[in-house]
């Protein structure tokens, strides 16, 4: 069986996104329990499409266990459309015969949780987003899942295989890289693509960014004034005028 | 004619709330291409409501009487329960045959599902979880949350095809008084295989709800809130020992606290846990997702406490406390009592 998980670069510190990272782990979780289940040894591996600058996330993933890592080089772009990386994942993901593609439910900089659903529409996968638990082991043809919806409830799901997964937060605890995996992770060859390797012409964006905007307040906001413990006292004394304290 | 439609959101058979801020937003959209393209003999672009359903009449029609708008009952034999296969085949089959400029879903955990690949079904440009519908000369835009919802980005999608918007819940306010007179309700038989549901790559097996014994949160009165700023679990000790300074209080947390195991589940404030509106709010070391704020926006009084003086929590707060927020614990127990 073989895993696909994709993975992107986030924030000023250019840490993994924090969702991608449950979705590695649950492969990597899935991978050293189904091993013994499946017909086939379990293989996981990623891709990312970012700058240079995101081969440390694939550095980290290999710390973490993955066997192979795949990077769309691309340009530094303030806006980069979920659905253009969804085609570069996907042409990556047409190479191999993955039999399950997770993600993160969404990025923690764009927010959009489109790159995941759209792959599946490309690939002509089944798709569930927002998943929060996977039963194992897997033994064959389906994987059956609960999704997270508002509220507390769930829905029960068993899906073909292949099918695309995008993980939530609370599925698992993401492991730290160890060391072992990664001294060897610093001798792994990452497998560059550029976006002409993998197009005859270039995928454009059906939308583009017009600006950046603070968003407005909601309420008026007190700022409190002073040092923390005149601060504690002025909002001591507006909870006891409410009659609160 | 070119329309403007509404996916319903349909949820255990009945209507959810978040479809009449759906129609909201659509008539906020016909309401700026009326404004501003008055090209005469041009029609302008009407609004339907598309209702999935494997009996669609009698869920149409409530939708045609609380609206005034035209409603399409998509009835798709064998059709239980929703899945993301169903809902792009039918609506895909259904919508290709029509013109639509928009298409609004809502950014729940349904239209978050089915939307993205809808749209490339319908090869239309996707923008998802919008807060505003804005224009200017050239014509629409959208503001969705970005950055852990420290920015807006403003987002125009290509003029030349269609655009799916998932729409935020609880930003656009349903327009009751609105209504018009009932409009036509047609019902459109879409198959989906023979049965839809044994069609599905996708099989749905039971819908289960999280116990969650959220009483202790939707009676206090003061609902003290803990987040990734209290830093450590043991820290919690803290926030229980604040709550307890008032006389009728709950604790509360952010989801990662869950996450990560710190506290309960029944204790998740926000759109996949509680939502709450207590007298006071105190948010200690929240930064203010979109996710959070949904579950205790109608909160009288917020008082935020977080170290980061631009935290977007800052702007949902009627008391702004910009301190580390054990320190400031410290120092509110502390407190000489003015008594
Ligand atoms: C589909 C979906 C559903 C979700 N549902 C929910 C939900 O129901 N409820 C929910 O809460 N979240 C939900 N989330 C998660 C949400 O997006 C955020 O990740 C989460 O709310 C952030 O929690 P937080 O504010 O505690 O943590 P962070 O965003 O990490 O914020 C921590 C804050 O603490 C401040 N801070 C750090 N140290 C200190 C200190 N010493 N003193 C004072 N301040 C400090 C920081 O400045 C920061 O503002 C959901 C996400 C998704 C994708």
């Amino acid at each position: 069986m073989k895993i696909l998980v994709c993975i992107k670069q986030v924030g000023d510190d250019g840490d993994m996104n924090r969702f991608d990272a449950h979705a590695l782990e649950e492969a990597l979780f899935i991978k050293e329990h189904s091993d013994n289940t499946m017909p086939e040894p379990v293989s996981v591996d990623i891709v990312t499409a970012g700058p240079s600058t995101a081969e440390k996330i694939i550095r980290r993933a290999f710390g973490m266990g993955a066997d192979r890592g795949f990077h769309i080089v691309t340009e530094n772009s303030d806006y980069i459309s979920s659905f253009v990386t969804a085609f570069g994942l996907s042409a990556v993901a047409k190479k191999t015969s993955y039999d399950l593609i997770l993600t993160g439910i969404m990025s923690e900089d764009m927010m959009a949780g489109q790159t995941g659903p759209m792959m599946a529409k490309i690939l002509n996968l089944p798709c569930a987003t927002g998943v929060i638990k996977i039963f194992l082991p897997l033994t064959g043809k389906t994987i059956k899942v609960e999704r997270e919806m508002e509220n507390g409830f769930r829905d029960g799901l068993v899906i073909l295989l292949p099918a695309v997964l995008t993980i939530q937060a609370g599925i698992n605890t993401p492991r730290y890289p160890c060391l072992s995996n990664m001294l060897s992770a610093n001798r792994k060859q990452i497998l560059s693509l550029s976006s002409e390797d993998l197009f005859w012409e270039p995928i454009r964006a059906r939308e583009s960014c017009i600006g950046m905007e603070d968003p407005e307040k909601a309420r008026t906001g007190r700022v409190l004034e002073g040092s923390v413990a005149d601060k504690a006292a002025q909002l001591f004394s507006f909870l006891r005028e409410k009659n609160l304290i | 004619m070119k329309q403007i439609l509404v996916i319903a959101e349909i949820f255990k058979g009945r209507i959810r709330p978040v479809t009449w801020e759906l129609v909201a937003g659509a008539r906020k959209i016909a309401a700026i291409l009326s404004q501003t393209r008055n090209i005469p003999g041009k029609h302008l672009p009407c609004i339907q409501i598309i209702v999935p359903s494997d009996n669609p009449k009698p869920l149409a029609e409530k939708i045609s009487e609380q609206t005034g708008n035209a409603v399409i009952g998509l009835q798709i034999p064998g059709f239980k329960t929703y899945t993301s296969d169903i809902y792009i085949d039918c609506l895909g089959q259904l919508i290709r045959e029509m013109t639509p400029t928009h298409i609004l879903a809502a950014h729940t955990s349904q239209g978050r599902d089915f939307a993205p690949g809808l749209a490339l079904e319908l090869n239309a440009a996707s923008i998802s979880g919008i807060n505003h519908i804005r224009f200017d000369e050239t014509g629409l835009f959208y503001s969705r949350p970005v950055l852990d919802n420290t920015k807006n980005m403003l987002v125009r999608p290509d003029p030349d095809r269609p655009v799916m918007l998932t729409l935020m819940p609880g930003v656009f306010k349903p327009d009751s008084h609105k209504k018009g007179k009932t409009k036509q309700v047609d019902i459109l038989k879409i198959s989906f295989g023979s049965d839809a549901c044994e069609n599905s790559r996708i099989q749905p097996t039971k819908i289960l709800k999280r116990p969650c014994e959220n009483q202790a949160l939707k009676g206090a009165k003061i609902i003290v809130a803990a987040g990734r700023g209290v830093e450590k679990k043991e820290n919690l000790e803290l926030i229980s020992r604040f709550a307890d300074c008032f006389s009728s209080s709950a604790v509360g947390a952010s989801r990662p606290l869950v996450d990560m195991g710190w506290i309960g589940y029944e204790h998740q404030v926000g759109i996949t846990g509680t939502i709450v509106a207590p007298e006071v709010y105190i948010a200690c070391g929240i930064s203010g997702s979109s996710q959070h704020i949904a579950g205790m926006k109608d909160t009288k009084c917020v008082i935020s406490i977080n170290k980061n003086p631009t935290a977007p929590i800052f702007r949902h707060s009627d008391i702004c406390i910009t301190a580390d927020v054990l320190e400031f614990i410290h120092a509110f127990l502390t407190l000489p009592d003015p008594v």
